[in-house]
């Protein structure tokens, strides 16, 4: 093992322009918020976004004009209401859209995972998206072998980045995520490079008591960065709720025409 | 009218009874009415039904758990048995072992399709929606499906969706088996009444009104053809009990914000 520590600056350094990139956690939940804020400030391009059901930190990225292209299950603020910048972007032609279903997501990165080149997902017959999806390059309808029948084939996904939140790690890059996982394990094992920031940095041996804790050790991860509240306005599981208040400020401030106001508040300024 | 303000329990409860004992039910994101429906059949009808969830707590406390505005919120997953992953629910149902799933949909037709992608042409679209997440893989292969709708009216009950996210009986008979997907229940329940589909022609039908709500209501507020039987019932109301449970699930009242 070798340390794997380091600063913010120097992670994000390794996402290179038209990257595609992943992100941890769900809609406002355990969402590596001050990595994506870094991405920001350094300025990245031309990024192609993944995620089955992202929200703020995604809409964040769009504003910001970081990234091409997005592919996404689902991409809203729930009952707050649209994704704003995403929307804009997306009625303007401004990003390429690709559209997808959750399960079709997870199984495309699971396949990642595995090393295999496609899955065969169950269902999407009688859907649009499965057309879309056919045009998108990312489906194809083809034969289960054994039975002769028709199945969908979705293409592994497999991320140049995966960036993830988790409540701690030690220097060396064995992390332990607590409540809900979602799939940032199955993005970790499926993405080329995964960048970890965590809430607490801990002792090795403290992570050797609780291995049935580490949900995703070391041999998986290129970097991990110590960032308290580094999921900030989203929520930590067992540190922190999300900032609801935050998130109703972020939507009124794009629906001002101040979001580069808020990048400077947020993103660019008091670098939390 | 007192009762129109009992529309959300009303549905809740509605929903609810589309559980039955026994069954893995699975809600996905901003399901405030799905999450205190499957939680208040567990309180009473079915005790015995698993709750899968986007939250990830699988069969959490329900003397400890609490709505917020986001469905898959930590506050939602206090004393749950496992952190069950959202894939775990898929993979069941496409082992067909996951029973019953709530969808919204800001389009639905008359065959019960919806659309949560796009309004207008969906390349160039007027409205770009969010996104119908699991929807177009689970509505294909689920057994029963539950759409909810709190606002029905002639955008949101169309002729045609503009794009088929949802898949539900397609263009009605067994148009529906022939495109590959499998054989489904479909129900909606809106805040005026809840809807079934003719078993032949698959067309939306009326099931029981709301208190309060008339037949006239119905058709001012559905851009197609509907059959309202004569002898329809009136959707039962929730008892006090049932209020008691939903209101202390949801004391923030976060049920009322997609009615707004």
């Amino acid at each position: 093992m070798k340390e794997k520590l380091i600063f913010k600056e120097e992670a994000i350094g390794l996402v290179k322009d038209g990257d595609l990139l992943t992100a941890g956690g769900v809609s406002f939940h355990r969402v590596p918020m001050e990595l994506i804020r870094e991405i920001i400030r350094q300025g990245k391009k031309d990024l192609r976004l993944v995620d089955r059901e992202p929200a703020i930190g995604f809409d964040l990225l769009i504003g910001a004009g970081v990234a091409s292209s997005v592919r996404f299950a689902m991409l809203g603020f729930e009952l707050f209401g649209f994704a704003l910048n995403f929307r804009k972007a997306a009625e303007a032609g401004n990003i390429e859209i690709l559209e997808d279903t959750c399960g079709a997501v997870i199984n495309g990165l699971r396949a990642a995972a595995m090393g295999i080149p496609f899955i065969p997902v169950g269902g999407i017959f009688g859907s649009d998206l499965l057309k879309i999806g056919i045009q998108q390059g990312n489906y194809k309808v083809t034969k289960d072998p054994f039975t002769g029948k028709d199945i969908v084939a979705v293409k592994a996904i497999e991320p140049d980045v995966a960036l993830i939140h988790a409540q701690r790690a030690d220097i060396y890059g064995n992390v332990q995520i607590w409540g809900g996982r979602f799939e940032d394990v199955w993005k970790a094992k499926a993405a080329k490079k995964v960048i970890v920031s965590v809430e607490e940095i801990v002792d090795h041996e403290a992570i050797r008591l609780e291995p049935y804790n580490t949900t995703l050790p070391y041999p998986y991860v290129e970097a991990v960065v110590h960032l308290p509240k580094g999921a900030y306005p989203a929520s930590c599981y067992g540190v922190y709720d999300a900032d609801y208040e935050h998130v109703r400020e972020y939507i009124q401030a794009v629906k001002d025409n101040k979001f580069q106001e808020y990048l400077d508040n947020y993103v660019y300024g008091k670098a939390r | 009218m007192a009762e129109a303000e009992l529309i959300p329990e009303l549905m809740i409860k509605a929903m609810a009874k589309e559980i039955k004992n026994g069954d893995k039910v699975l809600h996905g994101l901003a399901s405030p009415l799905p999450i205190l429906a499957m939680l208040l059949a567990k309180f009473t009808h079915a005790p015995n039904s698993v709750f899968l969830s986007v939250a990830e707590g699988l069969d959490p406390d329900l003397g400890k758990v609490k709505l917020t505005i986001s469905s898959a919120d930590p506050r939602l997953l206090v004393g749950a048995i496992a952190f069950s992953e959202l894939v775990d629910a898929f993979d069941l149902c496409q082992r067909k072992e996951l029973d019953v799933v709530f969808l919204g949909g800001a389009q639905i037709d008359k065959y019960g399709n919806t659309n949560l992608s796009a309004i207008g042409e969906y390349h160039r679209p007027k409205v770009r929606l969010p996104g119908g997440a699991a929807t177009a893989h689970i509505t294909s292969i689920m057994p029963k499906i539950v759409i909810w709708a709190t606002r029905q009216s002639k955008r949101v009950f169309v002729e045609k969706v503009d794009f088929k996210t949802g898949v539900g009986y397609l263009d009605g008979g067994d148009s529906r088996e022939k495109a590959g997907a499998w054989p489904t229940i479909l129900k909606v329940v809106t805040n005026l009444a809840v809807y079934g589909f003719d078993e032949k022609t698959r067309m939306m039908k009326v099931e029981s009104i709301h208190l309060g709500i008339t037949a006239d209501m119905i058709r001012e507020n559905t851009g197609f053809d509907i059959e309202i039987p004569p002898d329809v019932p009136t959707t039962e109301m929730p008892n006090e009990e049932e209020l008691h449970t939903i209101t202390k699930l949801d004391p923030d009242n976060i049920r009322y914000t997609e009615f707004r």
